[in-house]
């Protein structure tokens, strides 16, 4: 029996999870089927037989994957089943509503040289949606058999068990990618020599992408110095490569499957569309998806952050809490028992470590950027930023950039120095040089976000004008850059996940991650820029400091004390932000020098730690020359708005 | 994990770029687990948080 079980060709079930693969399983399989643990893990793998034109087949249903290269252990088995069990046909199983997501790993399964059959499931659904699938058009581009199914009714399961019963592998043309990635990709094809059951040009692709299975498997196969020389070449595009070769691989396999797609979906507009999905459609729509950004930042941002945040619980906090219950009984023990000035200074003095440092990172900074993640997490939660991206594409356009921008510039609201990081993301050069400029530029951090949206809230019409400053600075520069900048505008495309709505357990992890991590990282900064300042002043160092920026500061029509909080602003937006608030509370502006210090502080300088990633990300030059722009743009801006609104009369 | 952005499955893997999953390459010991497929910046928990929520996880299975 069992002899006879292992000589019969093997049928192997892959794709994503929830796609209806155990449906597939059990309809060719019947009731008999045996459930074990895959050898050496606990990943389950479930086995049966089905008998087609008098021909015996093992059916074998692999734990889901989402793509060749695994992450998790039930992706590392599902892979090595098909690496180790030499299947007769591969059926990769696809949900219909899903195609264009699922589609890049049949064009694995196709490039590793796998007799693939590709099942397009739950195509009740998909019709239901609107969705007009061209079978025959996918099965002519792709190249390999594709049935159309609906499983649960066993729709298409006669055709299914006809296309395994008649596999005939045929030799594949290989999907283009990039010139520059297709030259790696050949060059370690050229060193590969041994015979291995994914093709080699899959292999190579996996081998680039440190993939261990691969690597063992060349270690065995190869010659002791081909592998040595395969993992040289490997080691060097992959350091070369280090920033980018995932995603471009993804990337790259997306344009292929829009090609492959193209004239094969069509969608139409159904009455009877869910909520959700009419929901999608408005929020990625130009004329529908402009009302519902404002509507999420009027909302979100203005009223909860700005008013609630900024202003309720920091009132809460700083002017309450920590102004009548915690601030008087620290000075006051400090006055009885520090007798040295610079000690009473450092601690509780003007720039002292606890009633700067302290009351700026807890009482300040924390509820705002609380309110802040909390909308956020909320928002990515409910999946609305992939469809920002789409609805912002074309305006990116003109300044240069993609749809893809918006996933830094988002970040950027959380926190510039990482957004200047994940610019490495996105596909140009030219690209990443105009994000990283905008982002040091326009984009204000959460808590500079939320301090001035706090501030001036009570002027709703300081608040237009610091809008649309920024917005005109932002489209202005961005254009100039864009035609300054050579280079192609990147076409940018992404499958969009579905709507739904927001888990309360992921957004309060989310919340409380970003919080603890934004706030572990703030509060040895600000002590030790508190320490600088203290120094400062007993030295009279940051007096003469003051002194330099002092006739700037004037030239654009502020007092000459809010010259410390541009020095604030140099350490930290947030640490700046906090400096203007401490302005406005004392008095010291008036609605117009107000908007003003807003939009400098805005466009001022990135802090300290983004202007070193700038630095690691695009070269001292480029971070340089970016740095003196931005300085020059902040108050060239900050002047011509403080002129604009004394001639106007504006907000006087 | 699920990625906040395309809302695909990754795995929580912090550290040097070894598998493409976190880049760590920001200075002061970064906790943003860098998706694969779209490259945004995901945060991942602290170790005490991590804990909890691990325990939770404990809880809710039994």
């Amino acid at each position: 029996m069992s002899v006879q079980q292992n000589s019969s060709p093997k049928v192997v079930l892959v794709g994503n999870p929830n796609v209806g693969k155990s449906v597939v399983f059990n309809a060719l399989t019947g009731a008999y089927t045996t459930v074990s643990n895959y050898p050496g893990t606990s990943v389950e793998v479930s086995r049966g037989h089905c008998v087609i034109a008098d021909q015996r087949y093992e059916i074998l249903d692999t734990p889901g994957m989402y793509s060749m290269m695994p992450i998790t252990e039930e992706e590392r088995v599902a892979r090595r089943i098909l690496l180790n069990e030499d299947p007769h046909a591969v059926i990769h199983v696809i949900d219909a509503r899903n195609i264009e997501r699922m589609l890049p790993m049949t064009l694995q399964l196709i490039e590793a040289g796998l007799p693939v059959i590709l099942v397009v499931n739950i195509l009740d659904e998909a019709k239901r949606l609107g969705m007009q699938i061209d079978l025959e058009l996918l099965q002519k581009n792709l190249g390999i058999p594709v049935i159309g199914a609906v499983m649960k009714r066993k729709t298409g399961l006669d055709e299914l068990r006809q296309a395994v019963a008649d596999y005939a592998s045929v030799p594949y043309t290989p999907f283009v990618y990039a010139a520059d990635l297709e030259e790696d990709i050949d060059g370690l094809i050229k060193l590969i020599h041994g015979d291995y059951r994914l093709s080699r040009r899959a292999t190579a692709i996996l081998l680039m992408q440190k993939d261990d299975d691969i690597v063992q498997l060349l270690e065995k196969q190869e010659s002791a110095g081909d592998y040595e020389s395969l993992l040289a070449a490997a080691r060097e595009i992959s350091f070369r490569r280090r920033s980018d070769l995932h995603l471009q691989i993804s990337l790259e396999r997306r344009k292929v499957c829009k090609r492959m797609l193209t004239d094969v979906v069509t969608q139409e507009v159904n009455e009877t569309e869910p909520f959700a999905e009419k929901l999608s459609r408005w929020m990625m729509n130009p004329i529908t998806g402009t009302p519902i950004l404002l509507l999420v930042v009027y909302f979100g941002l203005y009223k909860f952050v700005g008013g609630f945040g900024a202003g309720t619980m920091v009132d809460f906090l700083e002017g309450n809490i920590f102004e009548n219950y915690i601030n008087p009984p620290v000075i006051s023990f400090a006055e009885k028992n520090l007798s040295a000035n610079w000690l009473f200074e450092l601690l509780v003095g003007e720039y002292g470590l606890w009633t700067l440092g302290i009351r700026y990172a807890v009482a300040l900074v924390l509820p705002i950027v609380g309110t802040f993640f909390l909308v956020f997490s909320l928002l990515e939660d409910t999946g609305y930023f992939p469809r920002l991206a789409l609805l912002v594409d074309r305006m990116f356009k003109l300044i240069g950039l993609s749809g893809r921008a918006v996933i830094p510039m988002i970040l950027g609201f959380g926190c510039d120095t990482m957004a200047t990081l994940v610019t490495r993301t996105l596909e140009t050069k030219r690209e990443r040089v105009i994000a990283t400029m905008l982002l040091a530029l326009v984009i204000p951090c959460s808590a500079q976000l939320g301090v001035i949206l706090g501030l001036l809230s009570a002027e709703p019409r300081a608040l237009l004008v610091w809008t649309v400053f920024l917005l005109l600075v932002f489209i202005v520069i961005g254009s100039l850059a864009a035609r300054v900048l050579p280079g192609e505008s990147p076409v940018f495309y992404m499958e969009i996940p579905p709507l739904r709505l927001p888990q309360l357990r992921n957004v309060a992890v989310k919340t409380l991650t970003r919080m603890q991590s934004y706030f572990v990282e703030i509060l040895p900064l600000f002590l030790f820029a508190s320490v600088v300042l203290w120094a400062g002043k007993m030295t009279g160092t940051l007096e003469q400091v003051i002194n330099v920026v002092a006739p700037v500061v004037k030239a654009i029509g502020l007092p000459i004390e809010a010259s410390t909080a541009f020095v604030f602003g140099f350490f930290r937006r947030d640490f700046g932000a906090a400096g203007l608030y401490d302005l406005q509370t004392s008095g010291l502006l008036n609605v117009a020098q107000l908007t003003v210090a807003a939009v400098t502080l805005t466009l001022f300088v990135p802090c300290v730690a983004q202007f070193l990633v700038m630095i690691k990300e695009r070269g001292i030059k480029t971070a340089l020359i970016i740095f003196a722009f931005v300085t020059v743009m902040a108050f060239s801006s900050g002047w011509f708005l403080n002129k604009i609104l004394m001639t106007t009369g504006w907000l006087a | 994990m699920i990625c906040g952005f395309c809302h695909r499955q990754i795995e929580i893997k912090i550290g040097a770029l070894e598998d493409g999953s976190a880049c760590g390459s920001c200075f002061g010991g970064c906790r943003k687990v860098h998706c694969p497929h779209c490259g945004y910046a995901n945060p991942a928990p602290g170790k005490l948080l991590a804990r909890f929520l691990q325990l939770k996880k404990g809880n809710d299975s039994d």
